[in-house]
């Protein structure tokens, strides 16, 4: 199934007349904008750093995310929507890969702060779970599918010059601050009525992990499957 | 019978429209026809190629301008 | 030397990586961001301060509102964007984005093509924008960092966010295409 067959090459069996047409000018070379934009990307990050490492580092580490999703095109959208839409799961065993990498990692980590009697990091991340939960991963889960992009993807488009994503950009801006309007109602009413789990209380540490480990390479295996059975 | 070389336009569009009208456009050709999807979303320059690899055509792809590409695909099934 | 033609040019700057890759180096600055900023990723409780800011920029009033009203959201508010470490990291996505485009010289501005993209923008926008307020975070902070975390919510978040994403897909298909 892997081995793509090559001969005839498609393009050479192409009129050359429409080919050499469809170029319009002489492409451009862009790298050094490129250099450019890094040196100012650079000089501002020497900037906030005076202001505040934390600026810094923050900058830092967006321009490294900023970086990865788009040279690996990397889109959650696309992880959850493609299996149903055309039957792709790449994205989705590449998201699961993710989930698992992290999941070692943060789990050391907390693990670590814990043993050390430090408190543990990153514990705002185990979140109430209510009706809220539910009906606002439901509405994003349509938002993200129409607008072609989540809130990661929506930035990543924006910076490669999408004028739709401008657009959703914006009203998802405007959507935050309606949702931040309503949200004293959501929390009194769901929200703090949620049970906040983390998976370590119940099963132990080590008992999480591999649980957790468990469910994602159960959800690789069905991925697999389930492309195998919907392509090729 | 000629084989038929369709273009399908889509400039402009963001995800996951380039590779649904593929898709639908590729069920109407007929076998050895090339389909030609101009596409500018670079994720579109990688979806389309591994889905049609994966249904089995025979694919090439090639930077015409840019951060516009052309996706060349061979039905042959 | 010809830039263009370097094997690592190619590999590095002009040729996309694989979705694994991907994969592996997110997770890697996941960790480089939970044990400098002792906080796992996150995007949109930020985009919130950006909605804040633009408001008063025309007039709104938020400080009365329950979600603004804890005195970190308020010292937030009040230092601006440029102080604001999330939207430096969210600046930071577009540039980095925009950086890994030109270096691979395939920078294009798309307009937008019809009605029908500015309504899908608008609607797919505002839905995420709620549903991200109402649901506790987006697909980084709700769903990625939750589940990193060994949370049960990253979980449940993500059985209706997949829920989402098929009603989305039978809309798409039928109204915006």
């Amino acid at each position: 199934m892997s081995e793509v067959n090559v001969t005839p090459s498609p393009a050479s069996r192409i009129s050359t007349g429409r080919r050499t047409g469809t170029r319009r000018k002489p492409k451009k070379n862009q790298i050094p904008y490129g250099i450019a934009l890094f040196v100012g990307m650079l000089a501002f990050g020497i900037y906030l750093t005076a202001v505040s490492a934390r600026l810094g580092i923050f900058w830092l580490i967006g321009c490294c995310f900023g970086f990865i999703l788009q040279k690996s095109r990397f889109c959650f959208t696309a992880s959850l929507r493609d299996p149903a839409l055309t039957g792709s799961t790449s994205l989705s065993r590449a998201v699961l890969i993710a989930f698992a990498v992290t999941s070692i990692a943060f789990t050391a980590v907390k693990y670590g702060a814990h043993i050390g009697g430090l408190p543990i990091p990153g514990q705002g991340s185990v979140a109430p779970i209510s009706l809220a939960t539910a009906v606002g991963a439901f509405l994003f889960g349509i938002g993200m599918v129409i607008a072609g992009g989540c809130a990661s993807g929506t930035l990543m488009r924006v910076g490669e010059g999408f004028g739709m994503q401008f657009l959703s950009l914006f009203f998802f801006i405007v959507g935050s601050l309606l949702g931040a309007h309503n949200f004293g109602w959501w929390k009194i009413t769901f929200i703090d009525k949620g049970p906040r789990i983390f998976l370590p209380d119940i099963f132990g540490w080590v008992g999480a992990v591999a649980a957790q480990l468990l469910v994602i390479a159960l959800l690789y295996v069905l991925a697999d499957k389930w492309e195998n059975k919907k392509l090729g | 019978m000629m084989a038929q070389e369709v273009l399908l336009d889509c400039l402009g569009e963001a995800c996951p429209v380039p590779l649904v009208k593929t898709e639908k456009k590729l069920t109407t050709l007929a076998v050895g026809d090339i389909l030609v999807v101009q596409i500018d979303h670079s994720c579109a320059m990688k979806n389309i190629p591994e889905w049609a690899r994966k249904e089995g055509h025979n694919v090439e792809i090639e930077e015409v301008d840019d951060g516009e590409w052309e996706v060349i695909i061979e039905k042959v099934k | 030397m010809d830039l263009k033609s370097n094997k690592f040019y190619q590999q590095w700057f002009k040729n996309a990586w694989t979705y694994v890759t991907g994969a592996i180096l997110l997770s890697l600055f996941q960790i480089v961001t939970l044990v400098v900023t002792g906080k796992p990723w996150g995007v949109s409780s930020t985009l919130t301060n950006w909605g804040a800011w633009l408001y008063s920029a025309v007039g709104g009033q938020v400080d009365s509102w329950y979600y603004f009203s804890s005195e970190r959201a308020q010292i937030t508010l009040d230092a601006g964007f440029f102080n604001d470490a999330g939207s430096m990291r969210n600046l930071g996505i577009i540039f980095g984005a925009l950086l890994a485009t030109l270096l691979a010289s395939q920078f294009k501005f798309k307009k937008i093509k019809s009605m029908k993209q500015v309504i899908a923008a608008i609607l797919g926008g505002l839905l995420m924008g709620y549903g991200a307020r109402v649901g506790l975070g987006c697909n980084i902070g709700a769903l990625y960092s939750s589940i990193a975390s060994l949370s049960v919510s990253g979980w449940v978040f993500a059985i209706f966010l997949f829920l989402g994403a098929l009603v989305g897909s039978k809309l798409l298909t039928k109204f915006f295409m």
